[in-house]
């Protein structure tokens, strides 16, 4: 059997052997796992992690190298945002759209810091993971906000045929546009470019740091756009709603196959590491195994990612 | 004090020691004002003590970023240390064996990071990151959500005594800065942290064997790791579920904040210290002040952004030459 020699349709083969791996071990774990409702219930947990996933990819796809560490908490404070302003009675689209800028807002920033100041993508990050996850920890001294009205629900709660509606009406079509942005338009090469020669780029005309702001703003956007979906799925908003989800991101972005260094990567190998993940996830916890498993998990996943795209980079003859 | 002022203009890490300094000074008087309690001999101890963890850590992590690495992941490091060091405890080993143990233990899962980030060329961030995970992973499944607790005290007097009047927490931190002084500063292998920091491919073409020194800035964090973890169960006499959680953040910020660039090639210790006497001391005065302890991390993240933020600004008028890995890849 001979591999194909393109990086990015090797890495898919190899995510589903991964995943066909991760069904058969959770299956063998629990006997719970191998049955009809199984499948809605993982489908419930893909979109947070695949819209915080995607934005990662992109942001490390243009290189610097970028990375964003805070959209876990923009993530949390978001949700907060949303969850205060609709319990305060403003209208669900509004309240939406407003959670919706804020995300934005707080990724310009880190955009600001990391592609204007030319401040490390990951002091400028973790910096502002600070802030943002200290504020929403802060303003609401810890405690939950709940009481959003049940009529937001459908987004996260419902389902057309077995599959949730967030997959369905947010994840799926984020995911089309983000992949045909990334594959079919000049913008798409545009921040390729960028990630494999900051420099070459320049020259050729493309405005790299408006590029990385853009894709910083986005990454907030879509943390803003998976709080509503956790919102409309628990109806209340924890202030630590988003901690983990800033490793778990990275985690998914390099094991599918976005190089740290960037200029490499895409959206459908996100989405299967996303897959794989969250099968690895539900299946230990349908078994009941402690929750320390899947930070293990998680962690070994990500080390291999990582050494599978050393592997792959060096042997494709890509970069050194 | 021309010369002073010819010195801190010349050296961006001596500048930064010395506004630290004022600032501390500054933020301190106004602690003291806002609160009776803050400038008193018995808080001030009390800051000093809270802050040796830190301290410990912050000086290895400060070597590590002069080499243009880093370990996000080390608070991992200092909990499982400090759960060979409870159980070592539990089996009624003695001190003597304890504290060779609990290094022993800090700096081979350092030597792992730095096997990672050197031989196998992994970017620290996510080496670290990956380690960090199954580290806490191991803490949770060895001590399954509950506490260690009721070990012997017996070297709590490493950081609650004091030796003619001097806090021993004090000494402590000044003898491992002066053991981290002289590896940067005293031997040849400090100039092979900076050069290593300031170009990898030049250093390696000079010679200088790299990957070692790799490997031994992150057994040396490790192994800091495991005395702070040694210090931490003297002082507190049990193993928490969220021990270390937030120490490599802290000291990250603590050694940025003390003038080192996290592009690599530039650190010191003093700056260093200095953030992290800043550090627990806002923390301190907050709480002494009356404002909930939840804010710390909005007050420390905002003071790391403003730093950078002026070195940003400063940085813009519009050449940046950017490296093309950053602090990020080596």
């Amino acid at each position: 059997m001979t591999l194909p020699r393109d990086p990015v349709a090797l890495r898919v083969l190899v995510l589903l052997a991964l995943e066909a791996a991760a069904l058969v071990a959770a299956s063998l774990l629990s006997p719970f796992f191998l049955q009809a409702s199984t499948l809605p219930y993982l489908l419930q947990y893909v979109p947070v992690l695949g819209l915080l996933g995607m934005g990662q990819s992109l942001v490390m796809l243009a290189g610097g190298p970028g990375i964003d560490l805070s959209a876990g908490a923009i993530l949390s404070l978001t949700g907060l945002a949303v969850a205060a302003l609709a319990t305060a009675g403003a209208g669900l689209p509004a309240a939406c759209l407003l959670g919706l800028a804020l995300g934005a807002a707080l990724g310009a920033l880190n955009g600001l810091l990391v592609a204007v100041l030319a401040i490390p993508s990951l002091m400028a990050t973790l910096a502002t993971l600070f802030v943002y996850g200290g504020l929403a920890l802060a303003v609401t001294g810890g405690v939950p906000v709940t009481g959003v009205p049940a009529g937001f629900g459908w987004l996260g709660q419902g389902a057309v045929a077995g599959v949730p509606n967030s997959v369905l009406f947010v994840l799926a079509p984020v995911a089309a546009a983000l992949h045909v942005m990334r594959t079919r338009t000049a913008l798409g090469s545009h921040i390729v470019a960028c990630g494999n020669d900051e420099a070459a780029a320049r020259l050729l005309g493309i405005r790299v740091v408006a590029v990385r702001l853009g894709l910083y703003t986005l990454s907030g956007a879509l943390a803003a756009l998976g709080s509503l979906v956790l919102l409309s799925w628990f109806l209340a908003a924890r202030p630590d709603a988003g901690a983990g989800f800033e490793l778990l991101a990275v985690t998914v972005a390099v094991l599918g196959g976005t190089s740290i260094l960037g200029g490499q990567g895409g959206i459908p190998g996100t989405l299967l590491a996303v897959l794989v993940v969250t099968t690895l996830q539900v299946g230990l916890q349908l078994a009941n195994i402690s929750p320390a498993w899947q930070l293990g998990a998680v962690g070994t996943l990500l080390l291999l990612g990582v050494g599978l795209n050393l592997r792959l980079e060096r042997g494709g003859g890509g970069r050194g | 004090m021309r010369s002073l002022l010819d010195h801190l203009s010349r050296s961006p890490v001596a500048a930064r020691a010395a506004t630290l300094a004022v600032a501390i000074a500054v933020v301190g008087g106004g602690f003291g004002l806002a609160s009776p309690y803050f400038l008193t001999a018995n808080n001030l101890v009390q800051i000093l003590r809270v802050s040796v963890d830190l301290a410990v850590v912050s000086a290895g992590m400060t070597m590590l970023v002069v080499m243009g690495g880093i370990d996000v992941g080390v608070g991992g490091i200092l909990a499982v240390s400090a759960i060979v060091i409870g159980r070592a405890y539990q089996a009624g080993l003695p001190d003597l064996l304890v504290v060779p143990i609990g290094l022993g233990a800090g700096a081979l899962l350092g030597a792992l990071n730095g096997t990672l980030c050197g031989r196998l060329r992994v970017p620290p961030i996510i080496a670290t990151l990956g380690t960090m995970y199954v580290w806490l992973a191991v803490m949770f499944l060895v001590i399954g959500g509950s506490w260690i607790t009721g070990l012997p005290g017996t070297l709590a007097p490493l950081v609650n005594g004091s030796l003619f009047g001097v806090p021993s927490a004090l000494l402590v931190i000044l003898g491992v800065y002066a053991a981290c002084g002289l590896l940067l500063n005293g031997i040849p292998l400090g100039r092979h942290l900076r050069a290593i920091g300031c170009d990898e491919q030049a250093a390696r073409l000079a010679g200088i064997p790299v990957e070692r020194v790799k490997l031994f800035a992150y057994a040396w964090l490790g192994l800091l790791a495991g005395f702070a973890a040694l210090l931490y169960v003297a002082r507190l006499r049990n193993v928490e579920i969220n021990i270390g959680t937030t120490i490599a953040l802290e000291a990250i910020a603590a050694t940025v904040l003390g003038g080192a660039s996290i592009r690599g090639g530039v650190g010191g210790l003093t700056g260093t210290l200095l953030g992290v006497l800043f550090i627990k001391m806002v923390q301190n005065g907050l709480v002494l002040v009356g404002v909930s302890s939840l804010w710390e991390r909005v007050v420390i993240g905002g003071l790391l952004l403003l730093v950078l933020a002026a070195e940003g600004v400063g940085r813009l008028p519009f050449r940046r030459p950017r490296p093309a890995l950053g602090g990020l890849a080596r």
